[in-house]
């Protein structure tokens, strides 16, 4: 590298201001344009840039919707051309663009020459960048809200197991001791009723409890787990699903198999809800490093991206982002009367490193 | 629990389904204790498929679970209209059977139901209100070894 000098600076700033995406404004002491490059004159309304040329005053106000301050999100206050004395060396400002509305820029203000008290204005766009921090926002949120949902639903399936039902267990115990105690016929008809009916309601505390979260998840893996929430929604649904694994008791990381777990709850859900079939076919296995889960169906299958939603469409959208979670991959195919295929990968052994770097 | 000799349930609701032109008629009874007393749809006539064996219904869900918890008949003129498609999957009698128009009887042992009797068509607003009545009445007051209506103790 070698200093510039002379004409060589002179052309490659010529250049810069020529070429660069960032909007250049050079402002006179009074607050009026002296000059812009074609990127700011790319972004401001033409009849704008008429009344700039006709030097009028405040034209860059007709622009200009403000600046963020420490007291406003967007505000006129103190403005930085009318008291330029404070620090606007780096600010943000709205401007009302051509054809874009009002758009966020990352703005510097400042002398460039102090004899005759010119100011360069320069601007960047930021609308990519909020976009960017918006999502890496709403992930993290996400990321929380789920695991929040994962852990409040834990809790109260953990109660539901451990405390309600086994009051209930033993209440039930008691209800058949009294029945072999000498009553009367209509007692332990009344009993037998009773009997009936908390048995009954077991079962149902039992299956909110498992629904919300199955023990088994934490207790005893992906696979046990699998076994008995289909054994469930072949009897409430009348559903068959044909489950196989090949992991062989394996256990992965909790986060991991919640993800695994819940994709594939919603997965045969919608299978059941809109594939208009009786028989479900669920893949587990492990292969090549990667977490492998596959559900099919061969029902009547749906157009992607068609833009129809038969459901809150919700459903996908919880999917995808519950594998990012685990860095997973998450591909739907569907075809019109041939059914529709769900397959999410999820890498081992990165999690693994990831996992031991964290201890 | 049953007092009375085993009843023939699927004569009885092979007459009631030729006898008004239904398309399906099922009775879902309460199972004995080895079962859990789970509700299952223990007869069938006019089915489609095998699929009801599968279904064993928890109280307060799908069709029986509702008769079976409020003890009150039920008529949907029209599926399509009552339930509405996104939520017609945890109707499962009704999504394996495509029936468009049903209705459903709590039968009653002892003052608690232990039974439900299913009928409908295949076919929208085909069981209409008078059409419902009248298989209330032919049905009558007996229906094997349980009652369809809720007696009162005195």
């Amino acid at each position: 590298m070698i200093p510039l000098t002379g004409d060589s600076l002179t052309l490659l700033l010529g250049k810069m201001y020529e070429n660069s995406i960032e909007a250049i404004f050079f402002i006179d002491r009074d607050g009026k344009v002296l000059a812009m490059n074609p990127a700011a004159e790319n972004i401001l309304d033409t009849d704008v840039i008429e009344r700039m040329y006709r030097n009028e005053e405040n034209s860059l106000c007709q622009s200009c919707q403000g600046y963020m301050s420490e007291q406003e999100a967007i505000s006129c206050c103190n403005c930085y051309l009318v008291s330029p004395k404070e620090d606007f060396s780096s600010f943000q400002v709205y401007l009302k663009t051509r054809n874009q509305g009002i758009v966020p820029y990352a703005a510097s203000y400042h002398l460039i020459d102090e004899t005759s008290g010119t100011r360069i204005f320069m601007l960047l766009n930021l609308t990519k960048q909020f976009q960017t921090q918006e999502k890496l926002y709403q992930s993290k949120m996400l990321k929380y809200i789920i695991k929040a949902q994962e852990d409040e639903r834990k809790r109260i399936s953990r109660e539901l197991h451990d405390s309600v039902a086994q009051e209930l267990l033993s209440s039930l115990v008691d209800l058949r001791v009294i029945k072999y105690m000498n009553v009367n016929e209509d007692v332990l008809r009344k009993i037998q009723q009773t009997e009936i009916s908390i048995t009954r309601l077991l079962d149902d505390i039992r299956h909110l409890s498992v629904e919300l979260r199955p023990a088994s998840l934490d207790d005893l893996g992906l696979e046990a787990a699998f076994r008995s929430h289909f054994k469930g929604i072949e009897k409430n649904y009348g559903v068959l699903i044909d489950f196989s694994a090949e992991l062989s008791a394996a256990r992965y990381s909790n986060e991991i198999e919640t993800v695994v777990y819940r994709v594939c709850q919603e997965a045969v859900l919608n299978a059941l809800k809109y594939a208009d079939t009786d028989q479900v076919y669920v893949k587990l296995f492990e292969q090549n490093g990667y977490l492998q889960l596959i559900v099919r169906d061969e029902g009547v299958g749906f157009i992607l991206d068609s833009g129809e939603v038969k459901g809150t469409g919700l459903g996908l959208y919880g999917m995808r982002e519950r594998s990012e979670l685990v860095n997973g991959q998450l591909t739907l195919t569907s075809d019109i009367g041939k059914g529709t295929t769900i397959q999410l990968y999820i890498p081992l052994a990165e999690v693994r490193i990831e996992e031991e770097a964290l201890q | 629990m049953n007092d009375k000799p085993r009843y023939n349930y699927q004569k009885e609701i092979d007459n009631l389904r030729s006898r008004f032109g239904l398309d399906f008629v099922s009775v879902a009874l309460v199972q004995p204790a080895e079962d859990r007393f789970v509700l299952t749809w223990q007869f069938v006539s006019g089915n489609i498929n095998n699929r009801y064996k599968r279904i064993a219904l928890q109280s307060g869900k799908g069709i029986a679970g509702v008769v079976f918890k409020t003890g009150k008949p039920l008529l949907m003129k029209n599926v399509n209209m009552d339930i509405g498609a996104k939520d017609l999957f945890n109707y499962p009698i009704i999504v394996a059977e495509r029936l468009q128009s049903l209705g459903a009887l709590p039968l009653w042992s002892y003052n608690r139901v232990m039974g439900v009797l299913l009928f409908g068509f295949r076919q929208e607003n085909a069981l209409t209100e008078a059409l419902f009545h009248l298989i209330q009445e032919e049905i009558g007051p007996e229906f094997g070894s349980l009652y369809a209506k809720e007696r009162v103790i005195e």
